[in-house]
């Protein structure tokens, strides 16, 4: 992650973002299980271009600030890194510059868990949900809202152009309370 | 006219040229339509790998071989109702089945695909009893489950059958050959012995079946039938189908001029290519010169050798079927027409010595139809100096060691005495072929290997055996010595694709990357229509982790043959891993269809009822698994595990002491054991466990990690955070760790209960 933390255990600075997606891999991605909706766009650039893997669509919010992109899953998962991609340089004054990202149940009881700012980013911004504590490595939780509470140059809309949101991989053995680390365990723990 | 037509089909045929035999055969038919001239269009199309046009042309034809191959035209096509009912028809449910046991195995593999186990059983072991030396109906009944022990089917009847085959020949063929005591005649026999189609077939992987029709007809196989026929140039060869000849056996009365009758026309060697199946013809031309002349002389002389020649001669035959060893076998063949016999066009020798081409499924017992063995005295006789060739075509021979694919031609000039030493010789490898290749399938696989060693070194050393032989050390999970013995066949027989999908399986096992990946380019570029290559391009993405891009892969092999049963469970392990359940349920269940001897999707419906804690329905599929393979450790430690989950604790435990005596090397069970004692809390039990567990697996993290959790139980603090501090360095997962950590911090919270750490 090329992130620059400040003191602050709320906040923490953005400077760059990276060019290239790389990701432990440990993890995996869990958006696929979600139900995404945003709270407003312009026709033609919608919630899909968010998913699409195409850096060149994007999302354009089209309402009051704060802008809202809502990730709601089935059942409570765990979730630990979510992953944008914005650019100053195409997008300007509808770069997002504080991003606040909320949990919780549902719509009514979100409750903020990380919040970052952003200057002048280009490239995939990591912010990870873990919380200092190694007992909060993950957030588990029915829903995830991503919101972009302010944009660079004061921009009222903004552009985003991929979010993805990673979890940690399940155990490929179900009813076991560890996972496996070694060769020979690996080997024996399954028949293919 | 008439015969100068069928001589220039005939001839087509045999060089392969379908396109002219195509042509010239519907003149053929223009100008003298019968039915016979029908059935050698049809075989043309077949040959030709147009299956529909053979379908239309024998609608509603009743001849029996017309009929024959009228069903094995639906069969390609996939119309399996049809192809019934053109070999048994229901108005008269008494007929006898076209050409014999030809005829049963292609109905018992219709009533396998129909999910009439019984029925295909019952057919399976007719074709048998027609014909003994029926590989491809064994290895059938091996892999439905059925088959008995390869000593009691290749022995002394069969044997006995063979002899009488050949002596009948033998005197028939001396009355015919006319000017023949010089010449050699080797009756050549497509002797397809099914191997490489039991092979096909076998590997229910949905190799052909039509390769397996294909090669017990010669007719043309189908496209996938083709692609092994591409990839496995020996297996192909195999498969050489003679052309209906059988029908032609059977109906004696009027054998269609253009197989079988090989008698008849004597001087159409060029027939004898013909009937076959393209494939058959390639192999027939090849092993044709060389058999054919040997002389009277030369074969009294060999009598002596015909020991020596027993094991080889399929092997030889079918290596020599090979066609890089074919063309050094005829040059060296002493009797030095061979090349030009292969031609059969000019030599006179040829000419005069044709004796009917036999059909390949063993069934041409008739008359024309020598044993292989006879056919390898021949050989061997022939080609005395070609021992050495032999060997080394031994080495090219994949797996169809009983390929001995024959074309009989000319009269046989076998003596009784070599008639019976080498139908013995032959009877007995088949034996022990086909013992170890039912062991294997029953999961034996420690007695089938034991099996497969009394094999002949030349024998052992070819393709198929060395992959039977890797299969079975899959089978019980010692993925090095499978290793070694795939990489083996794969130097021997490079472009052979049988069980090249388990070598993927055993090689992401290993999480041997560089090899997989390897494996997987050699064989996409060797076949893309294969099955198997897809299949091991999948299992490389798998290991990648790449699951989606590796149930693409294996999504491709599915298409390509829809009755690959391991396809379909691979694809099922790829849903699973990509958590969608529901496809994954839908793919082990297709599996199942095809096969229900397949204890890998019984496994993996178990694990998805597991996951889904649905015990009961996991504990009934392990079991299933485990009846049908009762010697693999990891079925019985995951069997023990829902025991424990239905809360069956004990029996749990017992099934867990089972898999550790089982297999010593598995860790698995042992752990599972620990376990289970722990949550019965019997923590000694549990902690003596994992101390041994923590010799055999030094650096397994969650040893430790349970042997902590397990202190903690017992309130050794110290001893707890020892483990767990050991855990964390063995880098553990991600959730691992944190889990881990949480529960040292709760160790010093000494009234928390925390259950789950």
């Amino acid at each position: 992650m090329a992130t620059e933390s400040s003191e602050g255990d709320e906040e923490s600075k953005i400077v760059v973002g990276n060019q290239q997606l790389v990701v432990e891999e440990s993890l995996r991605e869990m958006a696929k299980q979600a139900a995404w909706s945003v709270s407003s766009c312009k026709p033609g650039n919608g919630v899909l271009s968010l998913r699409d893997d195409n850096l060149e669509s994007f999302w354009q919010s089209d309402g009051a600030q704060p802008h809202l992109v809502n990730i709601q899953f089935q059942k409570k998962v765990k979730l630990q890194l979510v992953v944008l991609y914005v650019d100053y340089k195409l997008d300007e004054s509808y770069t997002p510059s504080k991003i606040a990202i909320r949990a919780g149940d549902g719509f009514h009881n979100l409750k903020e868990i990380k919040s970052v700012e952003l200057v002048k980013p280009t490239g995939w911004v990591y912010i990870s949900l873990s919380g200092n504590d190694p007992r909060e490595a993950f957030v588990n939780t029915f829903m995830l809202q991503i919101a972009v509470l302010s944009n660079h140059l004061n921009g009222r809309d903004t552009h985003v152009r991929q979010i993805k949101v990673y979890g940690p991989r399940p155990n490929p053995i179900p009813h076991q309370p560890f996972q496996f680390t070694s060769r020979e365990f690996i080997t024996y723990s399954t028949v293919r | 006219m008439e015969t100068i037509l069928n001589d220039c089909v005939q001839n087509s045929l045999r060089h392969f040229l379908y396109h002219n035999a195509i042509f010239m055969c519907e003149r053929l038919c223009a100008e003298f339509p019968s039915e016979t001239n029908s059935q050698l269009l049809a075989a043309c199309y077949l040959q030709g790998n147009q299956a529909y046009s053979a379908y239309h042309i024998l609608k509603g034809t009743q001849q029996a071989q017309s009929r024959y191959l009228f069903a094995i035209s639906c069969f390609q096509m996939n119309l399996l109702s049809e192809a019934e009912t053109a070999l048994c028809p229901a108005s008269e449910p008494s007929s006898e089945v076209p050409n014999g046991a030809a005829g049963h195995y292609l109905l018992g593999l219709i009533y396998r695909y129909t999910d009439r186990i019984r029925s295909a059983v019952n057919h399976f072991n007719q074709a048998l009893s027609i014909d003994p030396l029926f590989w491809a109906a064994y290895e059938e009944l091996c892999i439905l489950g059925a088959a008995e022990e390869g000593t009691a089917v290749f022995g002394e009847a069969a044997s006995l059958y063979v002899q009488k085959q050949y002596s009948a020949n033998g005197l028939a063929s001396q009355s015919m050959l006319a000017s023949t005591e010089n010449k050699n005649l080797v009756p050549a026999k497509n002797l397809n012995l099914h191997d490489p189609s039991p092979r096909q077939v076998k590997s229910m992987h949905g190799t052909t079946l039509k390769d397996n029709s294909a090669n017990y007809h010669g007719t043309t196989l189908s496209g996938g039938a083709s692609s092994n026929f591409v990839n496995g140039g020996f297996a192909n060869m195999s498969f050489c189908s003679t052309p209906s000849p059988m029908a032609a056996q059977i109906s004696a009365v009027a054998p269609p001029p253009i197989y079988r009758n090989m008698q008849g026309n004597g001087p159409n060697p060029s027939l004898l290519g013909a009937d076959g199946s393209p494939r058959s013809t390639i192999n027939s031309t090849m092993p044709a010169p060389r058999r054919k002349f040997v002389d009277e002389g030369k074969l009294r002389k060999i009598s002596g050798k015909l020991f020596d020649s027993g094991p080889r001669r399929s092997t030889r035959l079918a290596g020599e079927l090979g066609p890089s060893t074919g063309s050094n076998a005829t040059s060296v063949t002493g009797n030095g027409t061979s090349h030009s016999s292969r031609y059969l066009g000019g030599s006179k020798l040829s000419s005069v010595s044709f004796r009917s081409v036999t059909f390949r499924k063993g069934q041409a017992r008739t008359s024309e139809n020598f044993d292989e063995g006879v056919q390898h005295e021949s050989y061997d006789d022939s080609h005395q100096s070609m021992t050495s060739t032999t060997t080394s075509s031994l080495a090219c021979d994949t797996k169809s060691l009983e390929e001995g694919i024959l074309m009989a031609t000319g009269g046989a000039i076998m003596s009784e005495s070599q008639a019976i030493t080498g139908a013995s010789e032959l009877v007995t490898l088949l034996a022990i072929l086909g013992e170890g290749y039912r062991l294997s399938c029953m999961y034996s696989c420690q007695d089938a290997l034991d099996v497969y060693l009394k094999l002949p070194h030349k024998h052992y050393n070819t393709g198929w055996v060395l992959s039977q032989v890797g299969k079975a050390h899959f089978e019980l999970v010692e993925y090095l010595e499978a290793d070694r013995a795939f990489s083996q066949a794969r130097l021997i027989s490079p472009y052979s694709l049988e069980e090249m999908d388990i070598y993927s399986t055993v090689l992401y096992h290993l999480k041997e990357d560089m090899k997989l990946s390897y494996l997987a380019q050699e064989l996409v570029s060797t076949d893309r229509l294969a099955p198997q290559s897809w299949v091991a391009m999948g299992n490389c993405y798998s290991l990648q982790k790449d699951h989606e891009t590796a149930l693409k892969n294996f999504q491709r092999a599915v298409q390509l043959n829809p009755r690959f049963a391991y396809a379909h469970t691979l694809c099922g392990h790829e849903y699973v891993a990509l958590e969608d359940f529901e496809n994954g349920i839908k793919s082990y269940q297709s599996a199942l269809r095809i096969d229900e001897r397949h204890y890998n999707a019984w496994y993996g419906l178990g694990m998805i009822y597991l996951r889904q804690e649905k015990f009961e329905f996991a504990e009934h599929h392990f079991r299933k698994a485990f009846i049908i393979n009762s010697r693999s450790s990891v079925i019985m430690s995951y069997l023990g595990t829902a025991l424990h989950t239905l809360k069956r604790s004990v029996e749990g435990l017992v099934m867990m002491e089972k898999a550790i005596l089982a297999d010593r090397k598995n860790p698995l069970p042992m752990y599972q054991k620990a376990n289970i004692l722990a949550s019965m809390e019997n923590f000694d039990g549990a902690l003596e466990v994992l101390e041994e567990l923590k010799d055999y697996a030094p650096r397994e993290s969650s040893v430790y990690a349970l042997m902590g959790k397990i202190y903690k139980r017992c309130k050794m603090h110290d001893k707890a955070m020892l483990h767990f501090g050991l855990a964390l360095d063995l880098k553990p997962s991600a959730t691992d760790v944190a889990t881990i950590k949480a529960a040292i911090e709760k160790l010093h919270v000494p009234d928390e209960l925390d259950d789950t750490l």
